[in-house]
């Protein structure tokens, strides 16, 4: 048996492309100030222990908790790392909650901290050395590394994302004006965040279907953006939770499924994933989460949603894989707004990960929204009363998922 | 004790730091990747390299899940059990899905529409990367499209001993 886990508050660093004038402990700081503001009654003596992750190899920096303690508020404290690729921030929230709920002595409040300052290290070299090992492989077999580079040019996180569009556009028959629709909706919510990225304010379909394509079907216009940007993460116990906060968020179902590797495959032997758009690791997380929570009806019982999506196409995927709608409608509840802010079910009214994307803190983003959703404290918080959200993670070696589902009462069901 | 823990806190804000020192400093550094290792095992790939050699493709099965694995596998995910029965498969493919790419030619400068697929081989159970027929229409490819293997001239025993993969038209007359 655990114990009941709350979520008391959460907090982010400002995001841009270039946080040129923090480094990365003062950009990790600037989070967990803006994490501690929203509780004045907990102060750094409180929180009990620690976990953070990012994504290793993208900033050329590794295990960067070891010189980061300081500002983090972590000396003489259990400090761990987590770091799962795409879903880092998921599975540091997850490790979190973890904490808490397992009832350690002495361990009541940690706070969860996903960071990323992209901009001081190569993307696509960190890629490379995620992949080297399956490239390697292939070059032993006989294709030769500029060919390897000529055919992943769509194997990278767009290829797998393009070649989930195109499989996902044949068989709902949506045209590129329905992907465009998705990053209007997320680039003008994100004008209403104080802390994302991309604020586009005026976005039209017709401005976005401009763009050249980077990758078909997906334009420039579509694709995430690369951000600096830290999110912290509060969990503390339903004693100490109640003491803290106006409405503590109890967090009642989490998952972390991983699934198998797309494209390339274990040691470079292809994928058995015929269809990229199916994406069974998210029908189960979801499950799993949903059984936890006591969520029967998904469609009825969730009120906001935050699904990570770096490319429209996956957030129509996103939406309908974890229950939200029907499969092959999640377009036309885009057409008629029932995702919009004022909808029947909000999806991503912090502009989403198509607006903000600080790669480990991305998948943390998602639950810490939705948590301060049901707080009312979100920045661009809906008009009607929230009581159960969720936030989702994907990535890994792009085969990872997590889920958290969040409510105001708790519900959590351990077996 | 409140004011105490207030006090501790607004230490820590990097406010008055942060008047002095508004940008960071850059320094630039690069790591060689030549100096990684990466072990694997390519035992179980040989058949198969030999083979396409002769203009023929096989794959291995395995026993448990009866999967075929194309190229083959080491090991069977699913199961945890060594595939060790090889199966002939087809010449024939269908394409699962694509993506086009624009590259940049480094030698023109001029960009170029090419259609990247996954293709799912005749008989075998998982999909792979492969290049189309350079000369097959861009907007063409569909999923589910029909391809066959084009086979170099000069093969040496290498997955690049498939140049690319033609269109067919009717798949019945080439499935012998």
């Amino acid at each position: 048996m655990g114990r009941q886990v709350c979520c008391i508050s959460a907090g982010f660093s400002e995001h841009a492309s270039k946080r040129s004038d923090v480094s990365m402990p003062e950009l990790v700081n600037e989070a967990i100030q803006d994490c501690l503001k929203k509780v004045p009654s907990v102060s750094l003596d409180d929180i009990d222990a620690f976990a953070n992750g990012n994504m290793p190899a993208f900033e050329g920096s590794n295990i960067p908790e070891l010189w980061m303690t300081d500002w983090l508020g972590a000396r003489n404290k259990p400090l761990m790392r987590i770091t799962t690729g795409g879903t880092t921030g998921g599975s540091v929230a997850i490790g979190g909650y973890y904490n808490v709920a397992a009832g350690i002595p002495g361990i009541d409040t940690v706070l969860a901290i996903a960071f990323e300052q992209q901009s001081q290290g190569d993307t696509a070299t960190g890629l490379a050395s995620v992949a080297l090992g399956e490239i390697s492989i292939l070059n032993n077999l006989g294709i030769s590394y500029q060919q390897i580079s000529r055919l992943l040019s769509a194997g990278a996180a767009i290829g797998v994302a393009a070649y989930q569009a195109t499989t996902y556009m044949s068989k709902t028959g949506i045209t590129e004006e329905d992907l465009a629709r998705v990053v209007v909706q997320n680039r003008r919510n994100a004008a209403k965040t104080w802390w994302a990225h991309l604020k586009m304010p005026d976005l039209t379909i017709a401005d976005v279907l401009d763009t050249p394509y980077v990758q078909y079907p997906l334009r420039y216009g579509m694709v995430c953006p690369a951000s600096d940007g830290v999110c912290a993460m509060l969990f503390t116990t339903e004693e100490k939770a109640k003491d803290w906060a106006d409405i503590p968020v109890y967090v009642n179902g989490v998952a972390s499924v991983a699934n198998e590797t797309a494209v390339l495959g274990y040691n470079g032997s292809g994928s058995a994933q015929l269809d990229p758009s199916v994406q069974l690791g998210a029908m189960r997380s979801a499950q799993l989460a949903y059984s936890q929570a006591g969520i029967s009806l998904p469609r009825k019982e969730i009120d906001y949603a935050e699904v990570y999506s770096p490319f429209p196409n996956q957030e129509l995927m996103w939406v309908e894989k974890l229950g939200l709608f029907e499969e092959a409608t999640a377009p036309q509840m885009y057409e008629n707004g029932i995702t919009a802010l004022n909808g029947e079910l909000p999806v991503n009214c912090s502009g989403g990960v198509n607006s903000t994307n600080a790669i480990g803190a991305s998948a943390m983003e998602r639950p810490a929204v939705a948590a301060l959703q049901i707080m009312g404290k979100a920045s661009n918080q809906v008009p009607k009363t929230v009581h159960t959200s969720i936030g989702s993670g994907w990535g890994g070696s792009l085969n990872l998922i997590t889920l958290m589902a969040m409510s105001d009462e708790p519900k959590r069901k351990w077996r | 004790m409140s004011e105490k823990k207030m006090q501790r806190t607004e230490r820590k804000t990097l406010a008055y730091i942060k008047k002095d020192y508004v940008k960071t400093r850059t320094m630039p550094a690069s790591w060689y990747l030549s100096s990684y290792k990466f072990k694997f095992n390519i035992t179980h790939m040989q058949p198969f390299l030999k083979k396409l050699k002769e203009k023929k493709l096989v794959a291995n099965r395995c026993s448990g899940c009866n999967r075929i694995f194309y190229p083959p596998r080491f090991v069977c995910g699913a199961c945890l059990l060594k595939p060790d029965r090889w199966v002939d498969i087809r010449q024939t493919a269908n394409v699962s899905t694509y993506a086009i790419a624009f590259i940049k030619n480094p030698d023109t400068g001029e960009t170029e529409e090419k259609p990247m697929v996954l293709l799912q081989h005749d008989g075998a159970d998982t999909c792979f990367i492969a290049e189309l027929n350079p000369n097959i229409e861009t907007k063409g490819t569909y999923i589910n499209m029909p391809i066959k293997a084009h086979w170099r001239e000069e093969r040496t025993g290498g997955l690049m001993d498939i140049e690319y993969y033609d269109k067919i038209e009717d798949d019945a007359e080439d499935i012998d």
